[in-house]
């Protein structure tokens, strides 16, 4: 029965062909916005872990959340040190990195920061950063490089580096006057980390000493460093800072406290909180797409139905000589689903093989754009669960020729 | 006697109804139904054939009346019992000749349980026909309309069923194909085992059967 199926299916090759790529092409649509929608979730939620604030102006909790951690968007203003330095004598703080953005490195961010961002900052399930060559900063003049960074450009320990003030990826007025070496190259962690470059809060604080309004005033060459004193190089001013506390349980109080900070308009922004606000914004768009593909592959379904029943009138002479030689109704009946069951897996198997093509160059793009890196499986029990359902209405759409072949009598055709 | 019909009578949906001679077969015989187009040859046919239900009279084959039997038992004396030559048309374009042929014992069991080595048997069917063994893989499609009938032929006398039905197998054929395909088709056919029903509106075929039937004017 399956030689005579294949060689049936391959004589109507063309509209069999057709029907299997557009129930193909919708299952694709639909398991890719899952896939992708699923994995740029978990992993701008794993991009950042163990930090249970972001103090920073007061301004949308998503926007602090998304140029603080991912890099996407640009500063709206920043806050004082004295600030930080007041939230750090609180009892319930554990550890407050502060952060500073602007500049960037050949199209990286820079991320100026203390070198207890290392040991405090974790990513994924509580995972430690580590080095895979150096080590962190110690001099004002030392930078660490993620791993993208150091891949992309070729960089290791020893090499010196110039920063651009401003984070634009065309030619910025460089801070020519005062190279980082590279002390340190990080692991790869999937997270925008990969793609950062890190400073001493004093050795960007000095770059920046010699500027105004944007403008280089004079050239740090000609000042002697040495006499710099350690309140020059201290920043005044951050653009936020991650806040890790004793107790998860004091959160809450923590945040309203911050809130409440009567010298500046500061706010403490809880990160999970502030992606759930990104989620349920995407959630409604991603509904819409994956109400679109279930409507694509029910007319998908329903074209396979329409063929086959076309099929039957044209394969009445088929199907009459089978009926003549002892063939039965319910043999017939059984051929005509089968080659449903056939559609459908083909089409299933060509979905998964695509879906996990386009998650792979997705993959890609989520690193260039987000700097995340997610996992995708070759296919989830979640997946296998929605080409079940698609088989199943398949066979009982099929069910619908079947029973009119079934129902055929043999006179009519023998005739 | 391997067939026989008793008091036949069909009617059909318009009311016209026709009443059909009584038809005796034995093992070894060539029965030719003659009667113009309308007169209710393929339905006699259709009606041996177990497609349509017996109304009223008897039909028995190989021992097997009709009337005690469901579609699905008459779809096992079909398979078991008879091979079918249509008009035209006989043969499934998307399988080659040997496929189309194999078809014959493929539903069922006990006519392929008569046949020993398939494709020799149907090697011999071809070559009795006039037909080369050479012709077994190629395409139907390639085949001229009297080779694609002599195919049918075989496929109809693979596993021996005990009656062989031919609805106007020559009619799209010209004088002298006609001529060879019944010699041919005599020649094949296994006196010691089968029977012959042909239906035809052409009398000339006479001479090649043992007995005529004319069923004209038997519409009531």
């Amino acid at each position: 029965m399956f030689r005579l199926l294949i060689k049936s299916i391959r004589s109507r090759l063309l509209p069999v062909s057709l029907v299997i790529i557009t129930l193909m092409a919708s299952m694709v649509l639909l398991l890719s916005i899952e896939r992708i929608q699923k994995a740029t979730e978990t992993g701008f939620n794993q991009s950042i872990s163990g930090v249970d604030a972001i103090i920073g102006p007061r301004s949308s909790s998503l926007e602090l959340v998304l140029y603080t951690v991912f890099h996407l968007g640009r500063p709206t203003n920043n806050i004082t040190m004295k600030t930080i330095n007041d939230i750090k004598q609180r009892k319930d703080i554990e550890y407050l990195v502060p952060i500073a953005l602007g500049d960037s490195h050949r199209g990286f961010r820079v991320i100026a920061t203390e070198k207890n961002y290392f040991k405090y900052i974790k990513y994924s399930s509580d995972k430690s950063l580590s080095f895979s060559d150096g080590q962190a900063f110690n001099e004002i003049s030392g930078t660490v490089i993620g791993a993208d960074v150091a891949k992309k450009l070729d960089y290791q320990v020893g090499t010196k580096i110039h920063i651009s003030h401003g984070s634009s990826q065309t030619v910025a007025k460089k801070h020519d006057d005062f190279s980082f070496e590279v002390t340190g190259v990080l692991e790869k962690t999937g997270t925008p980390i990969d793609q950062a470059v890190f400073v001493d809060l004093k050795g960007y604080e000095l770059i920046h000493l010699g500027w105004q309004s944007g403008t280089k005033i004079f050239n740090l060459k000609q000042l002697d460093l040495s006499t710099l004193s350690h309140e020059e190089l201290t920043p005044k001013t951050i653009t936020a800072a991650f806040a890790g506390l004793k107790s998860k349980l004091t959160l809450f109080r923590f945040a309203a406290d911050v809130k409440k900070y009567p010298n500046e308009a500061i706010s403490a922004v809880i990160p999970g909180i502030a992606l759930s606000e990104l989620w349920s914004m995407v959630g409604i768009v991603d509904q819409g797409f994956e109400l679109l593909s279930w409507i694509i592959i029910v007319i998908s379904l329903i074209a396979m139905v329409s063929l086959i029943i076309s099929s039957i009138d044209n394969r009445k002479r088929e199907m009459t000589i089978y009926r003549a030689n002892g063939a039965t109704p319910m043999y017939l009946s059984t051929l005509v689903v089968l080659e449903a069951v056939f559609i459908g897996l083909t089409a299933i198997i060509g979905a998964i093989i695509f879906v996990t093509l386009v998650t792979y160059l997705a993959t890609e793009q989520l690193n260039l754009i987000l700097g995340i890196t997610p996992e995708f499986d070759w296919i989830s029990w979640d997946e296998a669960k929605v080409f079940a359902i698609i088989l199943l209405a398949g066979i009982l759409s099929s069910l619908v020729p079947a029973i009119i072949v079934f129902k055929k009598n043999l006179h009519h055709t023998l005739s | 006697m391997i067939l026989t019909t008793k008091d036949l009578r069909y009617t059909y949906q318009n009311g016209k109804a026709i009443n059909f001679p009584d038809v005796e077969l034995d093992v070894g015989k060539k029965v030719l139904i003659v009667g113009y187009s309308g007169s209710g040859k393929t339905t006699l046919l259709n009606l041996i054939a177990g497609a349509l239900k017996v109304q009223k009279g008897e039909i028995t084959l190989a021992g097997k009346n009709y009337s005690s039997l469901s579609f699905s038992q008459l779809d096992k004396v079909r398979a078991d019992s008879i091979g079918y030559i249509f008009q035209t048309l006989n043969l499934i374009p998307f399988l080659s000749v040997i496929e189309n042929i194999e078809l014959g014992v493929k539903f069922s069991k006990n006519r392929r349980s008569n046949v020993g080595n398939l494709t020799q048997e149907i090697v011999r069917l071809l070559t009795s026909l006039g037909l080369s063994e050479k012709v077994l893989d190629i395409s139907v499609n390639q085949l001229s309309i009297g080779q694609q009938q002599r195919v049918a032929v075989a496929r109809a006398l693979l596993g021996q069923p005990v009656l062989v039905l031919a609805d106007e197998p020559t009619s799209a054929l010209d004088r002298e194909s006609a001529n060879n395909f019944l010699n041919e088709l005599s020649a094949t056919f296994d006196t010691s085992k089968q029977a012959l029903l042909m239906v035809s509106h052409d009398l000339s075929l006479a001479p090649y059967f043992d007995q005529v039937i004319d069923i004209t004017n038997k519409n009531v």
